[in-house]
């Protein structure tokens, strides 16, 4: 045991030892450069980028889009590692911090919001304050409190938003009509139609959205839950919330004795027929599962007339990231109008942009107004006109054990 | 009598090899027919349009399957192999004799079959950053070694519970070499047991996701991180298309091994073919 001590003591110090230098790991001497300086550092190296990796649509987008782009301007390569779950990309950088390597991770960036940029953030593992070194960040209106606000959490020049999602309901027009516009309409066609609805059990990220458009309801709005979280306030919402989701729950798929732990279960029921709607943070998908074969065409989607919750979607640097100026320069590709422009493109991903489209030029804008949405996805413009806001992360932990407590049992 | 109930074996030999063959089999049907559906909804017993789609992304640069798919076969057999190394040896220690501390050896190598993987993985990671060995294919494959070998070590230790050690010194009685003996006598012994051993660590090996996302760091990306992230979105078509790929060395092999597989084998049977 004493032999194995020491030489993993050894070996450590060997790998804490200045090795090859790692080239752009120093952000604060980046902050300082003009940004062809950043690029210069940054051509001929690489990046590597962790991202959810479960669609092949955004994985085309991001390895042959944007690494395009990348290679052929910059002479950089792009990486794309694919995650199943982001908070795997969190914990190696964790890892690698925890155990002293401040400067050569492995990870330079990541597709981040809400829970795992509130850690990285609190754990400063993030690289921040650098978006005046962006000449593409001109673009993001950061007075914007969408933007300026990740779930809740001040973003502080931590990180560069990437898009923005806003939860809407799909359903089959074949099959249903008319579907309920408003959570109110919601819970009387439960009623009247049962088995025919049914919601992932939070923690599942939209399962634990739709219970909060519940909680926002129970509240009569989200205006007084938009506070610090507030024990008082929270029993009374929760209460009114726990007894109209337990009312419900007879008239749920299979009389609510279980229920689905995924979206992509709740995805895989509305494409079997099972239960006649579906819901999704990212409308985007609709059009995407329609184009996979995953829904009937006769999809479509809407947003409801008391409002759907947005967020915005970001990409983080790891304060470890050996390759920030690489990273620099993909956070400034990402945010260009044209690379924005082809990720709004329904037959390549259909999101909506992170940027403010009329700061873009008029080719760019003109590029953005041909858009042809696809018919299955509600349009932005109409869900935007009734949208909530998210609530700080501690509601939002309160709301999902307190569903598990009193609803899931 | 003796006919009887042979031919009762033979029945009933074949009657589990059938249920194993539907077993395995069956379920890879529709994994088949999802990879070229375009759509495939509940009261259709076959998809209404059919697609290339999912082998075209499948086999694209951009999946980068077939890249990775090498990559996890170099993997899989350096940690077959490195288990047999360490595993033989193991194996006869614990089945051949009895020392102090026996019983605490065994819990140690059955730990990692036991200690659920995500416990431990954080732990392992900085251990693997302490010396160096994250990022980098031996680092994979060395972290494998951890789940791989409680299977290579009790398939062993149970073989050389069931070996005699005399045959070996009968052999060197009439003059074998140390090197002879082991050659002639020990390995043909043990055989059955290195290979259903080697196969179980190689099907380990072959299906490790954290723990190679972790040391890997995401520069050693083999099959199941790729396919993963479509099994868990959803997506049949491309998760059947990379599942049918994944599948082949595994199916390979147990072809290559499938008489060491079957109730004869003194591997299955615990009893030593001498």
């Amino acid at each position: 045991m004493k032999l194995l001590a020491k030489i993993a003591a050894l070996a450590g110090s060997a790998a804490l030892a200045p090795m090859a230098m790692a080239d752009t790991a120093d952000g604060e001497a980046l902050k300082s450069m003009s940004w062809d300086e950043v690029v210069e550092m940054a051509r001929g190296g690489e990046v590597n980028w962790f991202l959810w990796g479960g669609s092949d649509n955004i994985n085309r987008y991001v390895t042959e889009f944007i690494g395009g782009i990348l290679k052929d301007e910059y002479d950089i390569t792009l990486n794309r590692v694919g995650l199943t779950d982001t908070v795997e990309a969190v914990n190696i950088v964790l890892g690698e911090l925890e155990s002293g390597v401040t400067d050569e991770g492995s990870v330079d960036m990541i597709w981040i919001n809400g829970e795992n940029f509130r850690t990285m953030k609190q754990g400063n593992m993030a690289y921040c304050g650098y978006m005046d070194v962006l000449p593409n960040n001109a673009l993001v209106n950061w007075d914007n409190p969408a933007i300026a606000n990740d779930f809740g959490v001040p973003v502080d020049g931590c990180e560069v938003p990437w898009s923005k999602a806003q939860f809407a309901f799909a359903y089959d027009t074949a099959r249903t009509p008319n579907p309920p516009k408003s959570i109110g309409e919601l819970i009387a066609w439960v009623k009247e139609n049962p088995g025919a609805f049914t919601y992932p059990a939070p923690p599942d990220f939209n399962g634990s959205v739709f219970v909060r458009h519940v909680f926002y309801h129970a509240a009569g709005g989200v205006d007084r839950l938009l506070v610090p979280f507030d024990q008082a306030l929270y029993d009374e919402v929760a209460a009114k919330t726990w007894q109209i989701l337990n009312d419900m729950e007879s008239d749920l798929w299979r009389e609510g004795a279980t229920y689905p732990t995924s979206i992509n279960a709740l995805a895989e029921l509305f494409a079997n027929s099972e239960v006649d709607l579906y819901f999704n943070y990212e409308p985007a998908g609709f059009g995407l599962n329609v184009e996979n074969g995953i829904f009937p065409p006769t999809t479509s989607s809407y947003g409801l007339t008391d409002g759907t919750i947005g967020n915005t979607n970001y990409t983080i640097i790891p304060i470890n990231s050996p390759h920030k100026a690489a990273a620099l320069v993909l956070q400034n590709v990402l945010l260009s109008g044209e690379a924005q422009y082809h990720k709004a493109r329904p037959d390549v991903w259909g999101t909506k942009p992170a940027i403010e489209v009329d700061r873009t030029s008029a080719e760019i804008q003109e590029k953005f107004g041909s858009i042809e949405r696809h018919p299955s996805v509600v349009a932005p413009a109409e869900l935007a006109k009734a949208a909530l806001p998210e609530l700080h992360s501690a509601w939002i932990t309160a709301v999902e054990e307190g569903w598990i407590a009193n609803v899931g049992q | 009598m003796r006919g009887r109930e042979s031919m009762f074996t033979r029945g009933f030999r074949a009657l589990t090899g059938a249920v194993l063959i539907t077993w395995l089999v069956l379920p890879l049907i529709p994994l088949g027919i999802w990879s070229f559906a375009r759509g495939w909804y509940f009261p259709d017993l076959l998809p209404r349009n059919w697609s290339l789609r999912a082998w075209e992304y499948t086999l694209s640069d951009t999946a980068g399957v077939i890249e990775c798919l090498w990559l996890t076969i170099g993997i899989s057999l350096a940690a077959t192999f490195l288990s047999i190394i360490v595993g033989v040896p193991a194996g006869r220690a614990l089945g051949l004799y009895r020392f102090r501390g026996k019983e605490l050896v065994e819990l140690m190598i059955l730990a990692p079959t036991i200690v659920p993987g995500i416990a431990v993985v954080l732990g392992i990671h900085s251990v693997f950053i302490a010396l160096g060995l994250n990022n980098t294919v031996g680092g994979v494959i060395i972290v494998h070694l951890i789940p791989t070998l409680p299977y290579m070590v009790l398939v062993m230790s149970g073989i050389f519970a069931n070996y005699d050690p005399s045959y070996e010194a009968q052999a060197r009685s009439l003059g074998a070499s140390a090197l002879e003996t082991f050659w002639y006598i020990t390995v043909p012994a043990i055989m059955p047991g290195v290979i259903v051993g080697g196969l179980f660590a190689f099907l380990v090996s072959w299906s490790q996701y954290i723990l190679t996302l972790l040391i890997g760091g995401g520069k050693v990306v083999t099959l199941p991180l790729l396919l993963f992230n479509f099994a868990t979105s959803n997506r049949n078509d491309i998760t059947g298309a990379i599942g049918m790929i994944y599948i082949l060395p595994g199916i390979l092999i147990l072809l290559m091994t499938a008489r060491h597989l079957s109730g004869r084998s003194s591997a299955v049977g615990g009893f030593g073919t001498i």
